[in-house]
């Protein structure tokens, strides 16, 4: 478990990060926080023959809203992300990540990048219609969270590019909810749940490829309250919208129940309602 | 000055200076001249012929130095055999690096040596080998029916490495008088130990000399060294094993493995140059030993009042690859049957054990050695008589005990039971957890709604500190019934004490200072504690079957009593007093009737070092001594954990609401140290009924191979444990009985005994899973 070889480049800006990149062809790897890369690379799946490290790239760490939307740099911690109050969901969500080793490290875009399912910022990016920054070496781009994931680990992103911004519009209401094995561990199934005016945008994790964004039809506009029956009526929507595999940690059928039941949990956060869980009174 | 006693107080630990500051000297740490690093390569593949290994390209890798495989004139002769005379047992070889054939998926093929570990991992990934592919074996119970394509070893064409059946009474006959007859068809989950340092390893030859040091993160230094100097065909005293600070055990290390042996021969190979292996996660998981992949097959018999009449038992337990050394593939399948019966009386007893060849990672001793397994079986029992007999489980239970009238009680395996203290644990137990107030949780969930909730109940007896007669490793070439204990009055008149224990973090030099401070008559302060050096100590067979308190504890009472002996001799004639008037206390000798002492330990240390012409006629100088102690049967540690899970139904989520464990570790040297050994076994025993689960595919791929998917609890997942004591001293000289295991037995019963309560089903294979639980939920 010893890293391969490799060329290490500290980028002291966007544009030197992207030329190193560009100049590395396909063989370049963008160093962040390092929590899924390093790993990779000690268990020598990913042989990247350049690092470049952004780390030290001023200005990548900002956070600020305008006009309803969260501007986060690429190099903003999870530990920050969970500490702000601009963004709630985003917050809520950037807790459940790792333990804090993890999050005072990781960061939102080698997060977004590294686009794991089960991980809980796509989720929310997409539950947002969020959208990424993108620099790359035909200038710079804006990738909508809707086109950026592709598939289990696989981004629209080239080889050659980088996140540079995240835009996280902030929902008027919002929920998440989580079952991981144990405390920090990748969700078994996610659901992060926005409301934006009239529009429930539910999003689950862990499911697919690639964080699921429900379709439910018309039954996502809601006018007014989000009535607990129709938290129900979503959820069971959910849960018919996934088709999740059987792993070591759960068959299909247990993700589509816990699709169901983590999307009631959210979208009771979103409504203000009690969580539908029986506790023991 | 404060005489009170060492032992029964938690002094503050000998270890933790360094151990909590970051100045722990582990192999993993260790830094010598010109040293250079092991990568191993490993089989890709569960069973296969090797048809070629080149090298030619590794060897051309910046920085390799040298290549070894299987066939190398420094290892070819060499292998590792398992030996016990044990009739139905099957001796195989394993070689330190795979020949001819590989026969498992890690197994080590070839070892890379190089100036770091990155440049021997890019050697390793440069060396070639064919496999010819042969059909693997991966479960230990297939029907038996199905033929066995490829044996994992010639030598047992079946696949079976040891059977063995225990008998006594008459089964048939008691089943057939039984009221009620009940069959259960149990597997557990298999696990690995994972310390959270891994296995490690430094060896250095000197030509000259003939002399190989070995530093290793071994639990068992003198075995090493004995099984070493055969391998190695060296005098034994040439070799010296030191196991510094060693960052936890749990049974893995208590193996020499393949890779020690391997790493000690080449090192002889390259005179001069010390080799380093340090062991990572993804090869610990893969190839240390794992255990508990078991199969039981019961049926028990019950009288109308819920006596326990009658137990039959067939017993697979999956020995992997090769038969472990030097414990052999009887370690888990011998004490499966041996401890079936756990705490309850029964007199016929009828148990078939097999430890059967597989091409998965070597089965070895992992804390709890099969007993986790056993509990589950044997609560699995009790909870199905009760329902048969419509009776309380826990009256079921107590029904059957084995009281302290009953001592010592002749278990049906013939191990002597010197404890009868499980009814006080489970009384003590069931007080502090408040039965009654769960049930009335429990019955008022089922009325008004809410989580189900259930209760669990394990109780078990742990053998400890087995002696002669009952040695861990039946009929093997060495007895584990002894330890020897060395106490040095040094001139200035403090404590160096050698002792035969090793410590893996359990605190062992804090325990056998307490030990003999008391014994001497010293201050704990005044005592300092050599342990792991095969040339500093003069014997000790080390950590495993919760041993060293009770064997190491007692030598190490012997020796001070005995040193005291001849301190207090050496001072009456220097005081010309007579020694039964004197006492030696807090390193002062007193006479009765005195207040003040008549003379300091460190006077007569003074005189018996530095002043022979004081030395009274017939007395030697020095002060010093040595012991060795044998418990010869060993003791026996009841124990009772009862805990309360609800389940969720819509997620399968498992919350534990209380968990208590009363244990009876005899007299408690240190109060902090038991109830940490209580507390981390309980925590292992959780993690494997709820987390740990190593997995294979069908073609013997290790499916779990990193932390990612084999789930370690932390301490976010473990509840707090509430634990408690009664203390009935063992009969061996510090009254102590072992505690290092205990904890992990009952966590299998009683997570799967509290789903089964809550839901009123049957559980009857491991892991419990919140996906497990909720599939139970929605049928």
């Amino acid at each position: 478990m010893k890293c391969p070889p490799f060329d290490y480049h500290r980028a002291t800006g966007v544009d030197d990060a992207v030329a190193a990149l560009g100049a590395a062809g396909d063989e370049g790897k963008i160093l962040a926080g390092g929590q899924s890369l390093v790993p990779v690379l000690a268990l020598r799946l990913a042989r990247p023959a350049v690092l470049v490290d952004v780390n030290r790239i001023p200005g990548l760490a900002g956070l600020e809203v305008r006009d309803g939307v969260l501007h986060a740099g690429a190099l903003v911690r999870h530990l920050a992300l969970a500490g702000q109050g601009l963004h709630p969901l985003a917050a809520e969500a950037a807790r459940w990540i790792g333990h804090t080793a993890i999050r005072s490290r990781g960061t939102l875009a080698g997060s977004l990048a590294h686009a794991d399912p089960a991980a809980e910022l796509p989720a929310v990016l997409r539950a947002c219609d969020g959208a990424v920054q993108v620099a790359g070496p035909s200038g710079t781009r804006r990738v909508r969270a809707d086109d950026l994931f592709l598939g289990a680990l696989q981004s629209a992103l080239d080889d050659t590019e980088m996140i540079t911004g995240v835009e996280l519009p902030v929902p008027d209401a919002w929920g998440f909810a989580e079952l991981a094995r144990r405390h920090g561990d990748f969700a078994v199934v996610s659901v992060a749940a926005a409301r934006f005016g009239d529009r429930v945008r539910i999003v689950v994790g862990g499911v697919a490829g690639v964080p699921h964004l429900v379709d439910a039809g018309d039954l996502a506009t809601v006018d007014g309250e989000l009535s607990a029956d129709r938290v129900a009526i979503l959820a069971a929507a959910a849960a018919d919208d996934v088709d999740p595999a059987t792993d070591l940690h759960g068959s299909a059928g247990y993700r589509r129940a816990l699709t169901e039941q983590m999307t009631l949990r959210a979208l009771a956060d979103l409504a203000g309602q009690p969580r539908p869980v029986r506790e023991p009174a | 000055m404060d005489h009170t006693p060492a032992a029964g107080t938690s002094v503050r630990r000998k270890e933790d200076a360094r151990l909590l500051t970051g100045r722990g000297r582990f192999v993993s740490d260790l830094a010598l001249p010109r040293m250079r690093h092991v990568a191993f390569v490993r089989s890709p593949v569960a069973h296969g012929r090797i048809t070629g290994i080149d090298t030619a390209e590794a060897l051309e890798v910046e920085g390799v130095s040298a290549v070894f495989t299987g066939e190398h004139p420094a290892i070819g002769p060499v292998a590792l055999r398992a030996q016990s005379a044990l009739p139905g047992y099957v001796e195989t070889d394993q070689p330190p690096l795979a020949r001819g054939k590989v026969r498992f998926a890690g197994e080590a093929v070839a070892a890379v040596v190089a100036d770091d570990r990155y440049l021997a991992e890019d050697g390793a990934e440069a060396v070639v080998v064919d496999y010819e592919p042969l059909t693997p074996t991966v479960c230990a119970w297939a029907e038996p029916t199905d033929p066995v394509h490829d044996p994992v070893h010639e030598q047992a064409p079946d696949n079976l490495l040891l059977s063995r059946t225990f008998r006594a009474g008459d089964v048939d006959a008691a089943l057939a008088g039984a009221h009620v007859v009940v069959d259960r068809e149990l597997t557990t989950n298999r696990h690995g130990g994972n310390p959270i340092e891994c296995r490690a390893g430094v060896a250095r030859y000197e030509a000259a000399d003939r002399k190989l040091t070995f530093l290793s993160g071994t639990q068992v230094p003198w075995i090493v060294r004995t099984q070493l100097a055969e391998l190695l065909d060296l005098p034994e005293g040439n070799i010296r094993v030191i196991a510094p600070d060693v960052g936890g055990g749990f049974g893995v290390k208590a193996v020499l493995y393949p890779e020690d042996v391997a790493l000690c021969l080449m090192a002889m190979a390259m005179p001069g140059t010390a080799l380093k292996w340090v062991e990572d996660r993804v090869e610990h998981l893969l190839a240390a030993t794992h255990a508990r992949d078991h199969r039981y097959v019961l049926r028990a018999g019950f009288a109308a009042d819920g006596e326990l009449l009658a137990v039959q038992a067939d017993v697979w337990c999956n020995a992997g690859a090769y038969s472990v050394y030097p414990w052999t593939a009887g370690i888990e399948p011998l004490m499966a049957g041996g401890l079936l019966t756990g705490p309850y009386k029964l007199a016929d007893y009828r148990c078939t054990v097999r430890g059967v060849a597989t091409n998965t990672s070597p089965s070895g001793p992992y804390r709890g050695v099969a007993r986790p397994s056993t509990v589950f079986a044997m609560e699995a029992l009790m909870d199905s008589g009760a329902r048969a007999l419509a009776m309380d489980p826990i009256a079921l239970r107590r029904r059957n005990l084995i009281l302290p009238a009953d001592i010592p009680y002749r278990m049906p395996s013939r191990l002597v039971d010197d404890s009868g203290a499980y009814e006080a644990c489970l009384d003590q137990a069931i007080a502090t957890f408040d039965l009654e107030r769960w049930r009335a949780e429990q019955t008022r969930r089922r009325v008004e709604g809410g989580r189900p909730l259930g209760i669990g109940v394990g109780l078990y007896n742990e053998l400890t500190g087995l002696g002669r007669a009952a040695s861990a490793g039946p009929r093997m070439a060495f007895r584990t019934g002894h330890d020897a204990c060395t106490v040095r009055i040094n001139p200035d008149g403090a404590v160096t004490v050698f002792s035969g224990v090793t410590s893996q973090g359990q605190g062992l030099e804090t325990t056998m200072a307490q030990v003999v401070a008391d014994a001497l008559g010293v201050a704990y302060e005044a005592v300092e504690v050599r342990i792991g050096d095969t040339d500093q100590s003069l014997w000790g067979f080390g950590a495993f079957s919760s041993r060293q308190a009770v064997i190491g504890g007692g030598a190490a009472h012997l020796a001070g009593e005995h040193v005291r002996g001849k301190a207090l001799a050496l001072a009456a004639a220097l005081r010309e007093a007579p020694v039964e008037d004197l006492d030696l206390r807090g390193g002062q000798v007193y006479m009765a009737g005195q207040e003040k002492p008549i003379i300091s330990l460190a006077e007569v240390a003074k005189v018996a070092y530095l002043q022979s012409d004081r030395l009274p006629e017939g007395f030697e100088p020095g002060l010093e001594g040595t012991k060795f102690y044998d418990p010869i049967r060993g003791a026996f540690a009841a124990g009772a954990q009862i805990a309360a899970l609800e389940f969720d139904p819509a997620t399968g989520e498992i919350g534990i609401l209380d968990w208590v464990c009363v244990e009876d570790a005899g007299r408690i040297v240190h109060p902090v140290i038991v109830d940490g050994q209580i507390a981390g076994s309980i925590a292992q025993g959780i993690g494997g009924a709820m987390y740990e689960h190593l997995v294979y595919d069908d073609a013997g791929n290790l499916a779990t191979g990193t932390l990612l998917d084999y789930l370690m609890p932390t301490a976010g997942e473990i509840p707090e444990l509430r634990i408690g004591h009664v203390s009935t001293p063992a009969a061996n000289p510090t009254g102590v009985r072992g505690v290092g295991e205990g904890g992990t037995l009952a966590p299998n019963a009683v997570v799967a005994g509290a789903l089964a309560d809550a839901l009123g089903v049957e559980i009857d294979d491991l892991p419990v899973t919140p996906a497990r639980v909720w599939e139970l939920m929605h049928p």
